[in-house]
């Protein structure tokens, strides 16, 4: 590059250096300028969520335990070889994987086509969309009750009821299958909001480009797959996205569903029955939510990706 | 999308509508058993009985447990409400330097805050219950204010920065140019302009902070607590109780459902749109 | 009212080593108005904005007047710009658009009103005051915008491709509206455009600008007949000038094909000097006549754009062995067709750009 710097040609110029100092202060000023209404957010975020996270990397070196209450001991790494070995421990980390991506993929997927479906002109369509998208409102504490007690659930359960009356006979489906029960729940929960996401992406799709194809000859099919799909890629990233962040921390409707167990604990809830939901074991189970943190870091790397690409071309200011 | 075909056409249409009643029939249920005695309620499904209004009246006067409805709705819009307040206040400013008149790393900043929603908050609920301990927080309303203000201000940043983001950039210019001031810009140029994504972003918040469980579980079990929590304290383990955990769930679940399905085409724009351009 | 000066002005966008504007030094005198010209991406809305503030300028300074504004903020530069999608608030009424500077400025309500009025009578604005701007046609969407300009009555108006939202037929009467206006009021103002008509027909002056650099700044009609390089030749004229590579030779005359064009003394030796210089000829500086030896140069018709008063006829000529097109305007309602033979004869003015573009004669 043959460019010479800018600051050094000033530097011969006649102008008096001043003038020079002056306008590097006046754009300091301006950069405070820019920074000064981004502070209070950027600090308070901050304050809140990392502060805290340094306390738990601190916590996770110690032996502490608040019940009985036992001083802070250091030591090391001791509580992440114990959980290196530990078993619960590893089928909540499995349990965490196989419910964040079944439901993700699943909710993508199903909300995909229903996205498709509702794009149609048909009677109703305006009501069938509010109908869909009410699960996602619904409070997750009161989705996981009404599943479990009055669909699932053995007794009471409208589909046990269905499966007796259809002669099959009823399944303990809550007991028997946790891990799928509390996934089916939070694709109830989730498609809807994929659906939108779709559905934004969809209607945000030129028409013309639609006839163009039409008019070229591609057939219906052919539309979808080489020209909308292509198109939603942007949207289906978000939505595994959000919705990763979302369902990786799932706890309110294993709480309410099933308190955990063997096959339905996931890592935020094992943290919580290894201290305050019990256990007081916190310089373990900061350990154990340290881990869940590296974990989640490998995901947002992965996830963070898809955001800059999402923001490419956005860079002139 | 013209469809050449009427019968596959309606047949569509079709399959569109029963799909909807499907996964409305869940919520359809709760509401319906509310209205039931418990008598019918726990026994074999019935889609016809008297209905009655007493589990409303039950779950008002809070004979079981400890809180009561009243208290949990107060604890709730409480919370609710302050903290979305307070994550506009903050997220206002934050979004303009994002967006409109950037900072230097504006895309670094932004991940930053994105990226706090990817730690688990089960990784920072430990200090926080120690610190909201040592402060003597625990219990009351001013811990839920702030960690929901946490909890939904990075969603917040980013909604509102994809709507500032499609104010006209001359927009701005012009006002700079007659003499308002960065309050004046955004009072009287950018909030009227991104005025439904404004009011989409509060409602996302709103949904967000009304339905959380897990802080509120955790920190505030005793006083200060919130309707999740109430709705959970009407699981009876003495007795049948579906009935009046219907009742409970709907009048919970209520307020969000209407707030949803006023704003429902606006929400998603607001998370979608500006985003992906 | 007052003078502008660029001096050594430049604008470097973050993260890139390329000026957007190179060291520009223009002088505006007070109520003069200025046309800035050039290509997009050439730099002339930076110029502008940077005038107006909203570039930060890099190196060098503007004066406004006798103030040097380098560093002072928008608000405090007492112009107003004119944004070519007018920027109207869309939530505010005419009124209140034409009058939020002056809120701003805290002007008492009286004398903000009648000053909106004022502005609303010379721009016929008057019966559409209390309407929003998504209520108003394009045309009064662009004299709004104007009102707004002109209710600050400040030192400098800045236009940014203030017609070209506007259809063909309306741009033209609002362009003959502007410049009287710019005229009765006596602002200077600085007028950028892409559009080369817009600048000949408004400017006092005209300033070309290419790749951030200055390129001439002159009175149109000097800018037309004296263009100080290549570049403004091209640029400048409608059709474009014809410009061929022609060899330097001994300085005695220029070979277009099979024409010879003859060069005085002076401008032979420093045409002389180069291996191979440009040839400019205007399109009206040239005419269909019989065929004459070396003073004509042969060719056959490709297309001819018959406009009624006039005719731009494209010529395809044999030039150092190539086919190059040549126009020529000739009569309205000509009676060459394509492909007829025909003969070009030099009739007017020529021009002579050096290797590196600049002006030979």
């Amino acid at each position: 590059m043959t460019t010479t710097a800018v600051p050094e040609s000033i530097d011969d110029s006649p102008a008096p250096v001043t003038a020079d100092e002056e306008r590097r202060r006046h754009q300091r000023r301006e950069a405070w300028r820019r920074r000064l209404p981004l502070l209070p957010a950027l600090l308070f975020t901050i304050v809140v969520t990392q502060v805290p996270f340094l306390f738990s990397l601190w916590y996770s070196l110690t032996e502490w335990t608040i019940v009985p209450p036992s001083d802070r001991e250091f030591i090391g790494f001791g509580n992440y070889t114990d959980l290196a070995t530990n078993e619960f421990f590893r089928s909540a980390l499995w349990t965490s994987v196989l419910m964040t991506v079944v439901s993700v993929l699943l909710s993508v997927v199903l909300g995909t086509a229903l996205a498709v479906l509702l794009d149609r002109k048909f009677f109703g369509q305006g009501f069938v969309r509010t109908l869909l998208i009410t699960p996602f409102l619904v409070m997750p504490v009161v989705a996981g009750l009404v599943w479990n007690n009055q669909i699932l659930g053995s007794a009471f359960g409208v589909l046990n009821w269905l499966l007796e009356t259809l002669g099959f006979g009823s399944v303990e489906f809550v007991s028997r299958f946790p891990l799928w029960s509390i996934v089916t729940v939070l694709v109830w929960q989730w498609t809807p909001f994929m659906m939108l996401i779709m559905l934004a992406g969809l209607q945000s799709q030129p028409d013309s480009v639609l006839e163009a194809a039409r008019v070229d000859g591609a057939s219906t099919s052919g539309i979808f797959f080489q020209i909308t799909l292509p198109h939603l890629r942007p949207y289906l990233e978000l939505g595994v996205l959000l919705g990763s962040i979302y369902l990786i921390q799932v706890f309110d409707h294993i709480d309410v569903m099933t308190g955990g167990g063997p096959d339905s604990t996931n890592v935020p809830y094992f943290v919580f029955q290894r201290s305050i939901g019990g256990g007081w074991r916190f310089g373990q189970a900061s350990a154990y939510s340290i881990v869940v943190v590296v974990f989640s870091i490998i995901i947002a790397t992965f996830g963070l990706r898809v955001l800059s690409g999402l923001l490419e071309g956005e860079d002139a200011a | 999308m013209t469809e050449s075909n009427p019968i596959r056409s309606f047949l569509l249409g079709l399959l569109t509508w029963f799909i909807g009643l499907l996964f409305f029939f869940p919520v359809f249920w709760m509401v319906l058993n509310g209205f039931k005695e418990e008598a019918d309620a726990n026994t074999d499904p019935k889609l016809f009985f008297d209905p009655t209004l007493d589990r409303y009246r039950d779950i008002a006067s809070g004979d079981q447990g400890l809180l009561s409805f009243g208290e949990a709705f107060t604890n709730s819009a409480w919370a609710v409400i302050v903290s979305t307040i307070l994550v506009l206040i903050l997220a206002v400013p934050a979004a303009y330097a994002l967006s409109i008149r950037p900072v230097a790393k504006w895309r670094d900043v932004l991940f930053f805050f994105i990226s706090t929603k990817f730690l688990p908050i089960v990784a920072a609920i430990l200090p926080l219950w120690i610190i909201a301990r040592e402060l003597d927080i625990l219990n009351t309303r001013l811990v839920l204010i702030v960690l929901y203000t946490a909890m939904n201000l990075p969603l917040a940043v980013w909604m509102l920065r994809s709507f500032f983001q499609e104010v006209p950039r001359e927009l701005i210019e012009a006002a700079q140019l007659d003499g308002a001031s960065l309050r004046g810009q955004i009072t009287s140029v950018i909030l009227p302009i991104a005025a439904p994504g404004l009011a989409a972003t509060a409602l996302l918040c709103v949904i967000f902070a009304w339905n959380e469980f897990f802080l509120a579980v955790q920190l505030n079990p005793v006083d200060g607590s919130t309707v999740p929590i109430w709705v959970t304290s009407n699981v009876s383990t003495r007795g049948n109780f579906l009935a009046r955990l219907s009742a409970a769930s709907t009048v919970a679940t209520l307020p969000v459902l209407i707030a949803g399905w006023v704003a429902q085409k606006r929400m998603i724009r607001g998370l979608a749109m500006g985003a992906i351009k | 009212m007052a003078q502008v000066r660029y001096d050594e002005a430049t604008r470097i966008y973050p993260g890139t080593d390329i000026a957007a504007v190179d060291r520009l030094d223009l002088d505006i005198a007070d109520g003069e108005f200025l046309v800035v010209v050039g290509p997009s991406g050439s730099g002339k809305s930076t110029a502008l904005r940077m005038l107006a503030g909203l570039e930060f300028i890099d190196n060098g300074s503007i004066h406004i007047g006798e103030r040097d504004v380098t560093l002072v903020p928008p608000k405090e530069r007492d112009i107003a710009m004119v944004f070519q999608n007018y920027a109207l608030y869309p939530q505010m009424s005419v009124a209140a658009n034409m009058g939020f500077a002056l809120k701003q400025q805290g002007i008492p309500k009286e004398e903000r009103q009648r000053r909106v009025a004022e502005a609303a009578r010379i721009l016929d604005l008057e019966p559409y005051l209390e309407r929003k701007p998504k209520n108003l046609s394009g045309g009064q969407r662009q004299r709004v915008a104007m009102g707004r300009a002109i209710v600050r009555e400040p030192q400098v108006f800045l236009m940014d491709e203030p017609l070209s939202n506007l259809d063909a037929k309306l741009r033209v009467q609002t362009r003959t509206q502007l410049a009287d206006l710019q005229a009765d009021l006596g602002v200077t103002t600085v007028y950028v455009t892409h559009d080369q008509v817009e600048a000949m027909t408004l400017g006092d002056r005209v300033a070309v600008l290419e790749s951030g650099k200055l390129q001439q700044c002159a009175s149109p009609r000097e800018m037309y007949s004296r263009p100080a390089n290549r570049f403004v030749a091209g640029f400048i004229g409608s059709p474009a000038m014809n410009l061929l590579e022609v060899d330097g030779g001994d300085g005695s005359g220029v070979a277009l094909g099979s024409m010879t064009v003859p060069l005085d003394g002076e401008v032979g030796r420093s045409v002389g000097a180069h291996p191979s210089v440009t040839l400019g000829v205007r399109p009206e500086h040239l005419a269909l006549v019989p065929s004459d030896g070396d003073r004509t140069l042969p060719g056959r018709v490709s297309v001819v754009e018959d406009l009624g008063s006039e005719a731009f006829v494209h010529i395809d000529v044999e030039h150092r062995g190539e086919t190059t097109q040549i126009v020529v305007r000739g009569e309205g309602e000509s009676d060459v067709r394509r492909d007829d033979n025909v003969a070009i004869g030099l009739g007017g003015p020529i021009h002579l750009f050096g290797p590196g573009g600049e002006r030979l004669n």
